[in-house]
């Protein structure tokens, strides 16, 4: 008997047009690993929520169909009466921690299920050991790296022992060693999953079945083993390593990182003597584990930060795009917003939105689009400034492979006006869009 | 110490200060007060002590405009509509200090429990309205979330090669701050409900036993209330 059942499902938001999934029918057996591929919007976490009766108890609309959890009708059942039976884990870390010390945080579901008080620690700790992370348990969550709170997030999951775990992107932040270690965990955790994927590769290594949706409806529910073969038929953006970039000749050199070391704290240095030329017309990818200053350099490079040692040379003007697109949301358009970068010229902000597939959106409010278009949103309001020196900090997260490929395309296309450097975990991306590969994992070698 | 007699402690604090009649009293209050925030770090403390500061100096401030008190006039100003005569005496300047000290001391107790006190443990050790103390601590971290925010938009506007300077730029990211934590707020009570938040039979962790040094504080609490209505 399956664990988890969708019959039927359709659910429409409050206030959309269109339905966020249509006639979905699903079944996920004990144990089973089922992985959820599909382009942004797709409605990969809408199933998700409504595997865990958040769609439609937290989040309303329209509903239609029936969801099963362990025979338990979600229409009938609140959220927190299947927590247990199932546990979630969403996809930015940060807005799902409720307490400051990671322990207590990991301990707050079960405390809340009702656990016997001298069962909650020990559960607690074996958590947290499951993750690899049970050194981090007294440590408060406010110190901790986005890839920690990840592993955190998941620990709280599993303390629960759920019997359906639902993972939503939870390697988006991870660099690739630490997204293998996760799916591995969760493929040996011996509940059955179903994970939502925007990379799939290492996932379907894992997965015993593959469902991928597009626009709200199931196009494909196969074998794992079945998968490749379909996807490279009939989505093969999601299979195909692109070719690499041909070199283009490059030009002046526009950014130079001499001897740069940067630290937060006095004594901890979390860039040491980093050596880098960036040239007009090139593409870097700086890539290398979390924690290993990516970011810190892009923020040096663009100008934001000022190294405590060495020197950066910045001939021209930077713009940086950085992780989180909620950063850029300051107005009450789409198009003001970019226009905002451009000295409030509207032209040429409709033509950036155009450019990143954001034709059409002008007058909607940015915070009325979904996650993918807020990214693409972010990198308009970057791109529209014309800059010397592009810094682009993960631009492919939570970005599905056919958006990542439009992505590498448009920025092939305008390197030769401009020095670009992409911070990435992705190694396809970095492959497809990079003339030069610059690896954190390894001394930095001067360029 | 535990929180809570910690808590007790400050809460203490506060209670004596607005019972206390003398200056020099609430005056050393908050001296105690500033001493014990002055523990955490720079950083994190600075928007909370700047915060007391113009509170408490704003309402030394107005406090002899709208006061009618005293008889010895230090200065003696035009007619204004609805207020009247706008005059200074000794009287109410001494009451001013009195009440913006009261205020002072109050914002620096508030900044002591946000900044130092384990609000976890608070909420573990909260017998009852376990939910109005949830939410109370959820609260207390919005400002350092806000702050957190607030620089992370200035750093995003930085990238775009917008500098923000001066108040009104600075004041135009208060909508977007809000609109965020807003939405940060949704996605916690989501992701609360879906770890079985609001179920009946809660338990909770054991907790270690009182020392006798929390003991000594809850019992010091309560007599720092009584000679604050007593004898300050």
């Amino acid at each position: 008997m399956a664990l988890a059942r969708a019959q039927g499902l359709s659910v429409t938001y409050p206030g959309a047009r269109s339905p966020a999934l249509e006639d979905v029918s699903l079944a996920i057996e004990p144990g089973e690993l089922v992985l959820l591929l599909g382009s942004s919007g797709s409605g990969k976490s809408t199933l998700l929520r409504a595997f865990a009766g958040l769609v439609p108890h937290f989040h309303g609309g329209r509903f239609a169909g029936r969801v099963e959890i362990a025979g338990l009708d979600t229409r009938r059942r609140r959220p927190a009466d299947l927590a247990g039976t199932v546990a979630s884990v969403f996809q930015d870390p940060e807005d799902q921690i409720v307490l400051t010390q990671v322990a207590r945080e990991v301990a707050f579901g079960l405390e809340n299920l009702g656990a016997p008080p001298a069962e909650i620690v020990p559960r607690a700790e074996r958590g947290l050991e499951a993750v690899g992370a049970v050194h981090l348990l007294d440590r408060p969550v406010a110190e901790l790296s986005g890839g920690e709170l990840q592993r955190v997030c998941l620990a709280s999951a599993l303390a629960l022992e759920p019997a359906l775990l639902l993972l939503d992107e939870p390697t988006s932040q991870l660099d690739p060693a630490g997204a293998e270690a996760l799916l591995e965990l969760a493929a040996a955790c011996g509940a059955a999953v179903l994970v939502s994927e925007q990379r799939p590769r290492p996932a379907l290594e894992y997965a015993d079945r593959v469902v991928f949706l597009e626009h709200g409806r199931v196009v494909l529910d196969a074998p794992a083993a079945e998968t490749e073969g379909w996807l490279a038929a009939h989505r093969p953006a999601w299979v195909d390593d692109p070719p690499p970039p041909e070199r283009a000749p490059v030009g002046d050199v526009v950014c130079r990182l001499r001897g740069v070391s940067f630290a937060y704290r006095r004594g901890l240095p979390v860039v040491d003597c980093v050596e880098l030329e960036l040239h007009r017309g090139e593409i870097v990818a700086l890539t290398g584990r979390n924690g290993t200053g990516k970011t810190t350099i892009a923020k040096l490079a663009a100008g934001l930060l000022e190294p405590l040692d060495g020197t950066v040379e910045l001939r021209g003007r930077a713009a940086l795009l950085l992780q989180d697109p909620g950063r850029y949301l300051v107005r009450e358009r789409s198009d003001e917003e970019v226009a905002l970068s451009a000295g409030g010229d509207l032209e040429r902000a409709r033509r950036s939105l155009a450019a990143v597939g954001l034709a059409g959106v002008d007058a909607r409010h940015p915070r009325d689009l979904s996650s993918g278009e807020r990214e693409r949103l972010a990198l308009a309001t970057v791109l529209v400034t014309e800059p010397d020196l592009l810094v682009l900090d993960e631009p492919t997260r939570g970005v599905d492979p056919q958006r990542k490929a439009e992505l590498a395309a448009e920025l092939r296309l305008h390197a030769p006006e401009r020095a670009t450097l992409v911070v990435t975990h992705d190694r396809t991306f970095a492959a497809a869009v990079a003339d030069r590969i610059v690896s954190l994992d390894r001394e930095l070698v001067p360029v | 110490m535990r929180a809570g007699p910690a808590l007790a402690g400050l809460a203490a604090l506060v209670a004596a200060a607005l019972l206390a009649r003398h200056t020099l009293s609430v005056a050393a209050i908050a001296a105690a007060l500033l001493v014990v925030c002055l523990r955490a770090p720079a950083s994190r403390r600075r928007l909370y002590l700047v915060g007391t500061l113009v509170s408490a100096l704003g309402l030394f401030v107005i406090t002899p405009f709208v006061e009618t008190l005293g008889s010895h006039p230090l200065w003696t100003g035009p007619i204004v509509p609805v207020l009247g005569q706008l005059d200074v005496t000794r009287e109410e300047l001494a009451s001013a200090a009195l009440n913006a000290l009261r205020l002072g001391a109050v914002g620096l107790a508030f900044a002591a429990y946000a900044l130092l006190l384990d609000h976890d443990r608070l909420l573990q050790a909260a017998g009852f309205a376990r939910r109005s103390v949830l939410a109370v601590a959820l609260a207390t971290r919005l400002v350092p979330t806000l702050e957190r925010d607030a620089a992370g938009l200035v750093e995003a506007m930085r990238g775009r090669g917008l500098e923000v300077a001066g108040v009104r730029r600075r004041a135009r990211l208060l909508s977007p701050l809000l609109a965020g934590s807003l939405e940060r707020g949704l996605s916690l009570a989501e992701a609360m409900e879906a770890r079985g938040y609001g179920r009946p039979g809660r338990t909770s962790a054991p907790r270690p036993g009182w020392t006798v040094l929390d003991r000594v504080a809850l019992a010091g609490a309560v007599a720092v209330v009584a000679i604050g209505a007593l004898w300050l």
